[in-house]
């Protein structure tokens, strides 16, 4: 008795699949990443993306609050994107610089879309990993508990917060994340579920490894190629929320942008003949999201122990 | 199986009270009531507008009589804001719309999706694969909202080939351009969840054996990888279905197809608390039942989920 | 020939019949009609009740008055004219009035239009088991015992309204209110089929139950989609009646709308897209308008007893009020023909002499160097002001503009906050602002509508802002033989004290396919009736 215990704590600590020539999985994943050219071009396009938005307000003179009264009024014309008048991008129906703007706006729907993909990947994962895992009544209260909340009318929850705690950019992420993990402790439970009754799942538990171990050890990692993928799916729903959440207030608040705003005042003003202000946050939405979903594979991809 | 179904419908029951007080709870504490507008009430016409609709009684009455009517009477109350519509009324028009343009948008975006997700998995890699990507990502970045006004630009104004909006009981003009816009981002998401989950079955070492032992592709794929791979696919599909049967407020506000979604949203916006509740608990059983029905296909996916 | 096809011929033959005039020239100006008689306008949402006397606001005021017609009705210049009364008379110190009625008016059934119609959907109007949100509208007709009767403490039975016989209406007021007459022709006073309410209860309007006596029946009704209204054979005026058929569509989104505008499928949209007017104006110049709506857009400063100091210094407000330039705001972003307001009341409002305000006839430079000077007099540095406002594109626009104004002439922090719209009236009404963005709308045509929003202990004045001067004029203006000097008065105090900060006064901007003709222009309210519309030949 004394003596499996042992053997099964040793389990426990043991690395994961056999090191090849010294080579640690991680490695080896991240040499398989590296040769994926899409998912290397996703990681270059995002790291562009990320140092326009940490310094791309140095390209301009124009902040992104500041209105170029020489514009407002006669936006059609003279808020077209010119290297004469510094407004690259042209200017939004304000006359304000959509350059500034679109930076601006990038900070917030890039920081939005990766802890909104990051708090449903953590909460949802574990959290579906263990109903699934434990099945029966705990997987049938933890899953009726998720159909509650994807139910609830939440726009009431949103406002109830901005009652009671005030505006900041802190409780759009709260409202973000209450409702990002949802649907994914759905798919991480429906994995768990086929996942446990594996050979490997079940010799762990046969010798007696804690449960919590056992979902981190061996289910977890199996889970991991759903995951990401739906992870880089949720990121344009994420950016695409933060626009309704800042609709009721709680969210980004003018003079500051987001994606989401700039893309529906542009697309509002699709016939008007101002589709700049439309044409340049989509192509920074669309590039990121491309990025995104390149990477995500390349992960998907390396980290699939049998995948070579 | 019958006795689990058994099980979890009568689980259903509690889920779906605790969801009415919850929700009722929350709706209540939220600022703002039905009849606040610009012009506010002369008190007494307020405490007239508060009686006849019951807000003057204890929250507690409130809801255990708003749970009497509706398990006894199948009665979801009047709508406080349409004063000549009750929530049954509501639900009864709007729902077969949405029911209509969300079942064709599932058909489509699935059949569609999965297609596409099985090919790029079995050219992985190949420029099949990178098409079929760019295909579902280009569907699933353009917001519905941007989708939808350039539908109608396209195909009302320039070729003049559907109606702009409306629904005329569900012709097959006015459901085309709802369904196209409903259904892209759908479908991209269930077609990368397809090719990857495809991936990772094409993989394994069943598959491998199977195709070592000369068995056809297509063979291959149709009897031994599918059904393995579609588990995280159905996963998604349950609340997925639920999503687009609920409605999509965007397909409602730009084609006024009058579909549930756009009653959901007007009566939050508007605390009209009667149709607020009526559509949450509608939505709440359709989200129990369907992934009841996800948790059937499970067992039926992999034999070895027991429950 | 069986019945029922009896039945089809005969309302075949009635088509005909009240089809005529449609296919020939127009009665009065002999233009050419078309023979497409429908008209079809873009609604913004569904409004809530086609129930006269539950109806509150004006999308389902269109509806109802095409389908019930009141005592009296209003013509293109929005001058009354006989409705279901040919005449009426004041006496008792017009205390009293007694409308005579036609006795050929009918409802949509056949049934005579009678006085007691009327009195029965007053007495709804009132009834406190009905509690019409519009019940107010009888109190502030000062009609005899509404008030009692709302409260509870009388009978629905009390109210000061009789049916002296089928086709006399007798109204009994408290006091002498010389606009009374105008107020017979909104929704609340109009009559209601007794027998119908009392079969159908709530779903009385159900196209297939509704009675109606305008001159339109409602034919079809989806909520959030479209309704119906055809031509109503049994109206008094039916031959008179050109457009056969009117559809109101409900577009929530506005450039979905003119898409489907420019597509054909609706003659009217109102109102434009933000800031579209000039260039549609451009495109289609025989389609674009822009007249008056009887709204003022404002900004309360918030004047309770513990809002921030530097707002109770009338410098301060003052010095707010002229660095804004209302001219960028109304020429540069909402461009549709608003006007820039230094006064609260619309200044096309019925009878209204906007008094003399300084500031309002200075040019901006002049402006932003007092507005400079008072705020050193008023030794206020670093002002920091809460601003807000419902989320909205325009309200949005505007708050910003001037956010910037106030930064780059006088150094004003504003700092925007959004809320969704009931949020925002829980918020405002808590006093939780420094300033807050406010539209009022004229329930009546007359200056009094606006001003007496800002009376002391008016429940709409949510900026709180008091003034002795003021209530005193407006309290004597309610009973005085010449009101109009005292409402310019009035804005005068209001104006040297800068209770508020004026922005701009409403217009209304829509597009209207040019072979509609008839169309109410000049009607301030923008009460259009169908039946004074037609379609002329290409």
């Amino acid at each position: 008795m004394l003596t499996s215990r042992t053997a099964a704590r040793s389990l426990e600590t043991a690395e994961i699949g056999p090191a090849i020539e010294g080579r640690s999985l991680w490695a080896d994943a991240r040499i398989r990443f590296f040769r994926n050219k899409a998912a290397v071009a996703g990681l270059i396009v995002l790291i562009f993306v990320a140092l326009f938005a940490l310094f791309g307000s140095h390209l301009t003179p124009w902040s992104n609050e500041e209105v170029d009264w020489s514009v407002l009024g006669n936006v059609e014309e003279a808020g077209r994107p010119s290297i004469a008048t510094r407004h690259f991008f042209g200017t939004d129906a304000l006359g304000r610089d959509l350059f500034a703007r679109t930076v601006q706006g990038t900070q917030i729907s890039l920081m939005v879309g990766l802890i909104g993909a990051m708090i449903a990947v953590v909460v949802g994962t574990i959290y579906g990993a263990t109903a699934g895992y434990y099945g029966d009544r705990v997987d049938n209260i933890m899953m009726r508990i998720v159909d509650v909340l994807m139910s609830v009318p939440y726009m009431f929850v949103l406002i109830l917060l901005l009652v009671v705690f005030g505006r900041s950019v802190l409780l759009l992420f709260v409202g973000i994340g209450l409702i990002s993990w949802l649907d994914m402790a759905r798919i991480a439970r429906g994995q768990t579920l086929s996942i446990k009754n594996k050979e490997f799942v079940e010799a762990a538990h046969a010798i007696g490894v804690r449960p919590a171990t056992i979902i981190r050890r061996h289910i977890v990692p199996n889970l991991l190629g759903v995951v990401i993928v739906y992870a880089t799916l949720l990121v344009p729903n994420m950016i695409i929320y933060e626009s309704f959440i800042s609709f009721l207030g709680l969210g980004v608040q003018e003079p500051l942008t987001s994606w989401g705003a700039l893309i529906s005042d542009g697309a509002s003003q699709m016939q008007y003949g101002t589709l700049w202000m439309l044409g340049f946050p989509l192509f920074f939405f669309v590039i990121t999201l491309f990025a995104f979903f390149f990477v995500g594979d390349g992960l998907r991809d390396a980290l699939d122990p049998k995948d070579r | 199986m019958l006795t689990f179904i058994i099980k979890r419908l009568a689980v259903a029951i509690p889920t779906l009270l605790i969801l009415v007080i919850f929700s009722y709870l929350i709706m209540y504490a939220a600022p703002g009531g039905p009849f606040d507008s610009e012009r506010q009430l002369p008190p007494q016409v307020m405490a007239n507008l508060m009686a006849k609709y019951g807000l003057d009684q204890p929250l507690i009455v409130q809801i255990a009589r708003y749970v009497w009517n509706v398990v006894v009477h199948f009665d979801f109350g009047p709508s406080f804001i349409y004063k000549d519509q009750t929530v049954n009324d509501i639900i009864r028009q709007g729902f077969p719309v949405t029911l209509t343009y969300g079942f064709w948008s599932f058909v489509v975006a699935t059949s569609v999706g999965m297609s596409l997700g099985i090919l790029a998995a079995i050219y992985h890699n190949s420029w099949l694969d990178y098409l079929a990507v760019g295909i579902s990502v280009g569907a699933q970045v353009l917001p519905n909202f941007v989708m939808a006004p350039i539908l109608v630009l396209t195909f009302t104004l320039w070729l003049g080939w559907l109606p702009g909006g409306g629904w005329q009981g569900g012709q097959w003009q006015y459901v085309i351009m709802p369904v196209i816009a409903l259904s892209t981002s759908f479908m991209a998401s269930i077609s990368r969840l397809t090719r990857s989950s495809m991936l990772e079955v094409l993989n394994a070492n069943y598959i491998r054996t199977a195709r070592a032992k000369g068995l056809p592709m297509r063979r291959v794929i149709f009897r031994h990888a599918l059904k393995p791979a579609l588990l995280p696919v159905i996963s998604y599909l349950g609340p997925a279905f639920v999503g687009m049967i609920t409605g999509s407020v965007v397909i409602d506000i730009y084609f006024s197809t009058g579909g549930i979604g756009i009653f959901f949203v007007n009566s939050a916006i508007n605390r009209d608390y009667s149709v607020i509740m009526g559509i949450t608990i509608l939505t709440g059983a359709l989200t129990v039942l369907f992934n009841l029905v996800v948790d059937i296909l499970y067992a039926w996916i992999d034999p070895k989920i027991r429950y | 020939m069986n019945m029922k096809a009896i039945l089809k011929l005969s309302a075949v033959a009635a088509v005909i019949a009240t089809a005529a005039p449609a296919a020939g020239t127009h009665p009065v100006t002999g233009e050419k009609l078309s023979d497409n008689q429908t008209f079809t306008y873009r609604q913004l949402d569904q409004f809530p009740t086609l129930d006269p006397q539950m109806n509150e606001e004006t999308e389902g005021h269109h509806v109802i008055r095409d389908l019930f017609e009141g005592l009296l009705i209003q013509d293109a210049d929005g001058n009354l004219i006989p409705g279901v009364a040919t005449s009426y008379e004041a006496s008792n110190e017009n205390k009293t009035y007694t409308f005579h009625l036609r006795p050929e008016a009918k409802w949509s059934n056949g049934e005579p239009v009678t006085a007691a119609d009327f009195v029965y959907g007053w007495q709804r109007a009132v009834d406190p088991a009905n509690a019409s949100p519009y019940a107010w509208y009888m109190e502030m007709a000062s009609i005899v015992n509404a008030s009692e009767i709302i409260a509870g403490e009388k009978p629905v039975e009390d109210l000061g309204v009789k049916a002296i016989d089928d086709h006399t209406l007798e109204v009994q007021l408290i006091k002498p209110l010389p606009y009374f007459p105008m107020m017979t022709t909104y929704s609340t006073m109009m009559p209601a089929p007794r027998a119908t309410i009392e079969k159908y209860g709530a779903k009385w309007t159900d196209p297939e139950n509704i009675v109606s006596n305008g001159a339109y029946t409602l034919t079809a009704m989806v909520m959030n989609e479209y309704q119906t209204r055809e031509k109503n054979p049994m109206y008094w005026d039916a031959d008179n009646v050109i457009i056969e058929k009117t559809t109101g569509m409900i577009i929530n989104d506005v450039n979905q709308a003119l898409t489907r505008y420019k597509a054909g499928e609706i003659d009217h949209l109102e109102p434009l897209p933000a800031g579209q007017y000039p260039a549609l104006l451009k495109q289609m110049p025989d389609e674009a308008h822009s007249v008056p709506r009887l709204c003022s857009y404002y900004y309360a400063f918030n004047q309770r007893p513990d809002a921030i100091p530097e707002l109770k210094d009338v410098r301060v407000r003052q010095a707010l009020s002229y660095a804004v330039d209302r001219d960028v705001i109304v020429n540069q972003i909402l461009k549709g023909g608003q006007w820039p307001s230094y006064d609260f009341t619309h200044i096309k409002t019925a009878g209204f002499e906007v008094p003399e305000i300084d500031y309002a006839n200075w040019t901006q430079a002049e402006r932003d160097a007092e507005a400079k000077k008072l705020m050193q007099e008023a030794g206020v540095k670093d002002l920091k002001l809460k601003l807000i406002y419902n989320t909205d594109e325009n309200h949005k626009q505007i708050a910003t503009i001037i956010a910037q104004m106030w930064k780059q002439k006088l150094g004003v922090e504003t700092e925007l906050q959004n809320f969704e719209w009931k949020t925002y009236l829980d918020v405002r009404r808590d006093g939780q602002f420094d300033v807050a963005r406010v539209a009022w709308c004229a329930d009546y045509n007359e200056a009094s509508t606006f001003l007496n929003v800002l009376t002391t202990d008016n429940e709409q004045n949510d900026g709180k802002w008091s003034n002795a001067e003021f209530d005193r004029l407006m309290a004597a203006s309610a009973t005085a033989e010449d009101p109009e000097v005292m409402y310019t008065d009035a804005e005068k105090v209001l104006s040297d004290d800068m209770g508020i900060l004026p922005i701009y006064h409403y217009a209304n901007t829509f597009l209207l396919k040019s072979d509609i003709k008839g169309w109410p222009y000049n009607n301030a309210e923008n009460n259009w009736y169908s039946k004074d519309l037609y379609r002329v030949a290409e």
